[in-house]
């Protein structure tokens, strides 16, 4: 065969051979696809992370970061990045949005981690929340803060961690107990620690949702028989709101009244008492007394968040006031978005 | 066959007397050997940092080796006039060149067991500490050890593939222009899905645009496939038979880019 023929037929089976493995590359990339084990992040993700804000190209993703990630050390440049963000915090940048997408771009480059995710939802739910006085901005940043724990959950959903730092940020943060107690409960479907069982109980309680707060004391106490808050607790719960409870749930809603009233005399701005009473009210259907406990509870304890969004909920059902709160203004996106159901039928735009 | 062992084993021997070679590894073995600092970078994750800072080494100094190696096989015997004295005598071209590169292979498979080596001692080493410390591991030490051997066997075949890129880019370039490229083609191949991305026919680009990138995606060496860290991080079970097939297409790109390394050769002037 003549060289030029030769080298002619040389490049065929080139061509050839490169059309031959593509199946096979094809099938490779979707065992990896089906086994999960891509890289964390596309590429396409943390380039587009990286332009949504220009003040990180120059300060977050320094050319060492970005050797490093090329080199394979994707988990060396998430925590340069973390450390990154320290130093922002340590000069007094912490909050900037700067320091977020800093956080974020960790978040996205090593998703395993759980730090970052922690520390990221807490940043936007608590410190970004304080920066602004506008509640539809802080609902922004709650609703940010709990998405990122959400996604975070979705890169580590065997693990306890995120789970129980998203309720927690529900319980503290949004008030809003009865997703903060569904998270919870999520939580400790993996190993935990002990105080996590006894949140769930402080959950139910706050609801307030007395004996299911009662079931899980018991559980605590059945696991830990030394237990002295849930035995306090217990017993707090069977002296002061079991009577008002179960009156309550017999319809003889004056009674219960009467019997929780007896205990807010011994201690008037008690949280639960105030909220025990508010519910047995809305039950009874005494919506604009509810309103006023409810109000009660939220100028008694200024960070009884859930007492001020049941004020803006009850008083934009009664046509007495506009939302103020942040957290009302967060529940109310989630139901407009069906991701959460209002227990009260809110007007819709 | 003889005359391909025989420049095969030349070759070997001549790598291990290049102390640049020589220096890489023992840099990697050194940066393995104290992996477990970083992991202190990470508290909470110092098994998963201990895993990443390792292996990501082994590939890094792996690909230093490979591409500085694999750029100056040819072009040495042709600056040092040896390789007429070589092609004088009963050896084709092409023995030439397959002898070369498995030589360099059998230098680079030397390379990573030895540092892969060095890996698993440091890792049965602190790992038990390390898993003591954290509830994110739930995994047994013999289950990650055998996930950690797959990662880098998988390494080395990776490797192949990069030699192999550097080999035959220095059947046209000089060395430098080569290993240039054989770096730009190694960063951009890790990064292969992303044209696959821009090429999707959702986005708004044009038809001729969509397919030369999909096309630059066919052509790319995939070098994220035989990046296992993500099984390896979440406990899981990485397949022998998903290994197998990663090996074959490993080897398969490695055939076809020493064929067009080859057709290079033969038609240069020496």
């Amino acid at each position: 065969m003549k060289s030029k023929n030769r080298r002619w037929v040389g490049w065929i089976i080139v061509l050839v051979l490169v059309v031959a493995i593509q199946p096979l590359s094809d099938r490779v990339n979707l065992d990896r696809l089906i086994l999960g084990v891509n890289p964390p992040t596309p590429w396409t993700r943390i380039l587009a992370a990286g332009g949504k804000d220009s003040k990180l190209a120059v300060t977050g993703v320094t050319g060492v970061i970005v050797g490093a990630v090329l080199g394979g050390f994707r988990e060396v440049a998430a925590s340069m990045l973390w450390m990154k963000s320290h130093e922002l915090w340590d000069k007094g940048e912490g909050a900037s949005v700067e320091a977020l997408w800093v956080m974020r771009l960790t978040t996205l480059l090593d998703p395993h981690w759980l730090e970052p995710w922690r520390m990221t939802g807490w940043h936007l739910a608590y410190n970004l929340y304080v920066e602004t006085d506008d509640p539809k901005l802080r609902a922004e940043f709650l609703q940010m803060g709990v998405d990122c724990l959400k996604e975070g959950i979705s890169w580590n959903p065997d693990r306890y961690d995120l789970y129980f730092e998203l309720g927690w940020t529900y319980f503290d943060k949004v008030r809003d107990f009865e997703e903060a107690t569904k998270w919870l409960i999520a939580s400790i479907q993996f190993p935990h620690p002990e105080f996590a069982d006894r949140m769930i109980a402080h959950a139910f309680e706050r609801q307030p949702d007395m004996p299911r707060a009662l079931d899980w004391y018991d559980y605590c106490l059945k696991r830990n028989p030394t237990d002295g808050t849930a035995t306090g607790a217990t017993i707090t719960i069977r002296e002061r709101y079991m009577p008002a409870w179960r009156l309550m749930t017999e319809q003889r809603y004056d009674e219960a009244l009467a019997a929780i009233e007896k205990w807010l005399q011994v201690e008037p701005n008690s949280q639960l008492g105030l909220h025990l009473k508010a519910t047995i009210l809305e039950k009874a259907g005494r919506l604009r007394d509810a309103y006023v406990v409810w109000k009660l509870a939220a100028d008694t304890h200024a960070l009884n968040a859930h007492a001020a969004a049941k004020v803006d909920e009850l008083g934009v059902k009664l046509g007495i006031s506009t939302p103020k709160s942040a957290q009302y203004i967060f529940r109310e996106r989630q139901a407009r978005q069906g991701r959460r159901e209002m227990k009260v039928d809110i007007p819709m735009e | 066959m003889r005359p391909i062992y025989r420049v095969a084993k030349a070759t070997f021997h001549e790598a291990w007397r290049r102390r640049f070679l020589n220096g890489i590894l023992v840099f990697a073995i050194l940066i393995i050997g104290s992996s477990w600092v970083f992991a202190y970078l990470q508290p909470g994750a110092e098994l998963k940092m201990i895993i990443d800072v390792s292996l990501g080494a082994i590939r890094f100094f792996g690909m230093l080796i490979a591409v500085f190696m694999g750029t100056r096989l040819i072009p040495d015997e042709i600056e040092k006039r040896t390789i007429h004295t070589i092609l004088a005598k009963p050896v084709s071209r092409a023995q030439f060149l397959f002898g070369k590169y498995l030589g360099a292979a059998a230098t680079i498979l030397m390379n990573v067991a030895l540092m892969g080596a060095a890996f698993l001692i440091v890792f049965a080493v602190k790992a038990p500490q390390f898993k003591a410390m954290t509830t994110e591991s739930t995994m047994t030490m013999e289950f990650m050890s055998g996930n950690l051997v797959k990662a880098v066997i998988l390494i080395f075949f990776e490797l192949l593939v990069l030699l192999a890129i550097a080999v035959a880019s220095s059947t046209v370039f000089s060395w430098i222009i080569a290993s240039i490229f054989s770096f730009f083609v190694y960063f951009v191949g890790q990064m292969a899905e992303f044209f696959k991305q821009l090429a999707n026919p959702e986005r708004d680009i044009s038809h001729a645009a969509q397919v030369l990138l999909a096309t630059i995606y066919r052509l790319l060496p995939h070098f994220e496939i035989f990046d296992i860290r993500e099984a390896i991080m979440k406990d899981q079970f990485m397949p022998w038979d998903v290994m197998g097939k990663i090996i074959v297409q490993g080897i398969a790109y490695t055939v076809i880019v020493m064929l067009v390394g080859y057709l290079f050769f033969n038609e240069r002037e020496v």
